[in-house]
This record gives structure tokens, sequence and C-alpha cells, in this order.
């Protein structure tokens, strides 16, 4: 039966669900050596350039990049408290997202911060880089926390 | 040689929370009909030889390949149609497709038709659609989505320039207050009779003292979510000076785009494109563009402003209608666009200098905030009303003289998607 909300105009419920078989591509080992325990960025050696979020391919230059492991220590350079989310987060809330600064990375990466001092984030703050015990391949695998 | 492109003439819906009473071909065709009935034209619905429709979000929608619908719901079969869609920009992006297709001499007349119908699904799960609209496979898995994003800019960009939430609470308080002299916005409940209900004028206090979303944006620092549509139909000079005795020209319009994940934009100082009136000197020392600022809409702003040879824009713009998804967002844009320097944005609105009678009004149908955000048709809106403020009637469509920019000759309108991934600012003149 058809789930009616209103007649007049006639309203009623419209589903539709998607399974999607998603492939990382060329950014597969990023996944893998975090198994190892071990954070791997990519680097264009020709422009001198080091990605995190990793690329495979450079932006710059369109030549292929190669895996570099990075320290996952760094910096806030910005952050904020989410008190609202999208409908797969709301579960989460209040969270903590940043732009973190990494040691020998060019970009920045967008990560959760955990910690159980919320006030105490500032920008600037040393963070250092967590991955979880049980991966679930996917980018929450990592998160960063204070390290200072 | 392109050819010179007008606006003649343009039509918009009554905007709403849920514009439950309509279809989105529907309500294309309310804002069709404002177009071609209530503008002092001289065409008929059959000199029209082609559109461009926007829509942002097949998800929205749960409907593919809607232009097909609306292109026949409007009878404009078996014209040229296309879709255009680039998130946020999607409305801006469709003016300039419409401005290419008459410039180059392919269409004398294109409408250019935007609409999006978001009530049809529940708040968390649109702000869930819209953040699939950034990396899926890096930034929404941690919980990204877009008040999120801007909130990040807007913290760094008080750092970088101590840009204060009292600055941007000024202007929501300027662009829903302005959305109360016009009778189709959203948040206008005396004049719109889909209007909501807790809309009304607000002062810096209500902006607040209301609840924070994602530090520093608070409930009314964000952009209202919509359904309606809007419509502007283009014509060449030669259809153009027959059609109205008062169309407003295209006369400059640029594009600009960057990098999804905002990360991963430059910050060193070799990208910043200089507008024309500005010295290196003032960012010698600034990382740009960073997280702060938009680079997009900038690169956008100096191809339009060379276009159209605006090297003053603060003064030589009367009226603007920029996209202020965040009050935090338009303060950056006022940046952008070079009416402030770098830093100076924030100053720009506590001096009062986009108010209506300020310097440049900015948003005086009450913008993204006041007015609609109905993504897709978005950018349309714009278009439209900048078209009625330097005809000197938006006043008659708003219902209220109060926002009519007096004088007004130049204008501009500024169309932005996800955290300024494409950017287009189009100059028209009277
Ligand atoms: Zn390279």
């Amino acid at each position: 039966m058809t789930e009616v909300f209103g007649i007049d105009p006639l309203i009623i419920k419209n589903e539709y669900f998607i399974e999607y078989r998603h492939s990382y591509g060329k950014t597969s080992p990023f996944f893998e050596n975090l198994s190892k325990g071990k954070i791997m960025a990519t680097r264009c050696e020709h422009c001198n350039k080091t990605f995190m979020p990793p690329r495979a391919d450079c932006p710059y230059c369109l030549r292929e990049t190669k895996w570099v492991e990075i320290s996952g220590k760094g910096r806030i350079h910005t952050f904020s408290t989410m008190y609202f989310a999208g409908e797969k987060f709301l579960k989460d809330v209040p969270f903590y997202l940043a732009y973190v600064e990494l040691e020998g990375v060019d970009t920045l990466l967008l990560t959760r911060i955990k910690t159980k001092e919320p006030e105490k984030l500032k920008i600037g703050m040393k963070i250092k880089l967590r991955i979880a015990r049980e991966l679930e391949w996917r980018a929450s695998d990592i998160w960063a926390e204070p390290d200072e | 040689m392109t050819r010179k492109v007008a606006i003649v003439a343009g039509g918009v819906t009554y905007f709403s929370k849920a514009r439950k009473d309509k279809t989105q071909e529907e309500l294309a065709a309310e804002a069709m009909r404002m177009a071609l009935y209530e503008n002092d034209i001289n065409m008929s619905k059959d000199d029209i030889e082609g559109s461009v429709i926007g829509y942002f979000s097949d998800h929205f929608e749960n409907q593919l390949k809607f232009g097909a619908i609306i292109q026949d719901y409007l009878g404009l079969n078996p014209k040229s149609n296309v879709r255009i869609e680039g998130g946020g920009a999607t409305g801006g992006l469709a003016i300039r497709e419409g401005y290419a297709q008459v410039a180059s001499g392919l269409l004398d007349v294109v409408a250019v038709i935007g609409f999006e119908k978001m009530s049809e699904v529940n708040t968390a799960k649109g702000n869930e659609f819209i953040a699939l609209a950034s990396d899926t496979d890096w930034d929404f898995p941690i919980g990204g989505y877009y008040s999120g994003y801007y909130a990040l800019m807007a913290r760094r960009h008080m750092e970088e320039f101590g840009t204060t939430e009292e600055q941007m609470a000024m202007v929501a308080v300027k662009n829903r207050n302005n959305a109360q002299y016009n009778k189709f916005a959203q948040t206008n409940p005396k004049m719109n009779p889909y209007g909501m209900r807790d809309g009304g004028f607000i002062k810096v206090e209500d902006v607040l003292k209301s609840p924070y979303v994602a530090y520093p944006l608070k409930r009314l620092d964000i952009c209202l979510m919509s359904d309606g549509a809007a419509v502007a139909i283009l014509a060449s000079e030669e259809k153009a000076k027959k059609i109205t005795d008062t169309p407003v020209w295209i006369t400059g319009t640029g594009a600009g785009s960057d990098a999804m994940r905002a990360g991963d934009r430059p910050r060193d100082n070799k990208s910043l494109p200089l507008l024309p009136h500005e010295k290196p000197e003032w960012y010698k020392n600034l990382e740009y563009p960073g997280v702060h600022s938009f680079r997009a809409g900038r690169e956008a702003a100096r191809q339009a402003y060379k276009m159209a040879g605006i090297d003053n824009p603060l003064k030589q713009l009367d009226v603007i209608e920029l996209h202020d998804a965040y009050t935090s967002s338009e303060i950056q844009t006022y940046e952008d666009l070079g009416l402030a320097r770098y830093g100076e944005g924030g100053k720009l609105i506590q001096e009062g200098q986009t108010l209506v009678d300020g310097e440049v009004a900015v948003n005086p149908s009450g913008g993204l905030i006041g007015n609609m955000h109905a993504v897709g048709a978005t950018g349309i809106m714009q278009a439209v009303e900048v078209f009625w403020q330097l005809q000197g009637i938006a006043g008659k469509f708003h219902g209220s003289d109060k926002t009519q920019v007096r004088g007004a000759e130049t204008g501009l309108i500024h169309s932005h998607a996800g955290t300024g991934t494409y950017v287009t600012v189009s100059v028209l003149r009277r």
C-alpha cells in the first residue's frame, strides 16, 4: 500500500535505495597501508608537492606521484564544532572538524578531532593523526588528537 | 565577433520552504508566465528559440533529465534545450550559457530557466544531498557537510583578518530585513502567501542568540532551502530593441573554479588574480587562497570587470545580488569582488556601505538568506532582480518600492557553488 501524507495536494511516499561497489582506484594503497599502521601521502617529485589526501596524479603537471610515508604530526589550521550534520552523521553531534597542516605535506587535510577537552582546542595547536584499530576502509579510519 | 546580449524579461515564483501546491514544471510555468505577461515587452512565447534549464540535484528531484519535462510542459518543443548543472552556481552558469548562445549568433532569443524543489526530503537528508556535492571519498565520510566547511573557512577568516560574529550578524539582518519588502521572499510572511510563519524583521541580537549549527555559524547566518523557479529571457541586440524599450545589457561575464577539497587549494601567493584597481603589494604576505577566500570568485570578477570596463567596483557598481549562502561568505565575497581589500570585508558591512542606501546595495532582494535558495533557480533569480533594479521597476514586482536602488545604472550578479568550486560573475548595465 502506498503511504499517503495528504490529499489536497496529493502527497505520497517514494523511496529509492542504491548500493554502489565503489573503487578507490590508484589511491587504494592508502588504505592498505593503514592496516600496517602507516599513513601514506603522495608526492610529485617534479613539482615538489606532497598531497594528503593522496592523489595518484599530480594536478600541477599531471605526472604520476609516488607514495611517501608521513609522520601524521601537525597543527590545527582551523577547526569548528558541528552541532548539526547530514542525516547520516546526526548521531555523532556535537563533533569537531578541522583542517590540519601536516609535517611534510603541502595540502591541508580535513579530519575529525577527537578530544576529551574540546575547550582547549585552538588554531595552531599540535595534533597527531591516529588510525582506527578496526578499519572501515573510509576516510574516517584516521582522525586527529591533540598532541601537546 | 560576439554580439551584444540583453536581458529583456524576467519572472520568479513565490519562494517557500515547501511549495506542495505545485510540481517543479508547474513552478517553472509560474515563473515563465510572469516573464511573458508581467514585463512590458513586445514578444510572445513563440519568439523563444531555445532554452537553457538549470537544476542542481537529481537526488532532490528524484527525476533525471527533468529538463525535457520542463521543456515539454512550457510548450517549447522541438526547440533547442540543454541542462546546466554546477551546484550552487547552476543559475549563474545557465545565464552564461544563454549569453554564449546569443552572443555567438546560435540563437536570437533564449529562455534561461532554473528551478529546485528541496522540500520533498527532510532537512538533514537535504543537507546530506548537498554534502554529496563535496568529495565523497575524503570529506563526506568523516561527517563533512556544507555548513561545516563554510564554518571552518569563516573561522580561518576571523583568525586571518579579525572578522567578527557581530559583522556576520549584520549581513543576516541586512538581507533578512531587505526581504521584508519583497513579496516573493520566503522569510516574508506578511506579503508572501507561502512565506514562513516565523519570518519577519530581525535584529543583530536575534542572530547572535540563534543556535549554533557549526561555530561560528548560527541558524540565522545560514541561507534558506527553498522550492521555486526563476526565468530570464535573453535576446540579441536587434531582437532586444524590438522587444523592449529598456533592455539590460550583459556587458561582462566571467567564470572561475577551484579544488573540490578546499584543503587542496594553494597557500602561497602565486595564484592571486589581481583586479584592475589593486596593487600587488596589498597582498604581499597573504597566503592565498587558503581556506579563507574564494579564488574562483576573484577570477570570475577579474574576467567580468575586464570585459565590462570596471576598474573601481565599489564606486561603479550600484546594485549587487551575490551568493550569501552564509553571512561569512557574503563578507568573503565583498573581498573577492574587490569591494574591499582582503581583510576589510567585515568593515564594509559594519559601515553600512552595502545597505540599500549605501555605496553599493548588496542583496536588496534579501539574497539567499532572506529571499530564497532554490538552488537551480538562485542565480537566475539574481539576474531577474538586478534586471528589474536597473529598469527601475523592482518595486512594481516586489510590492514595495523600499528596496529599489534609486538611479541604479550598473549591477552585478555573483553565483557560487560548494566552497567556491564554481563561481560566475556577470556585469549588467541599463
Ligand atoms: Zn607535478
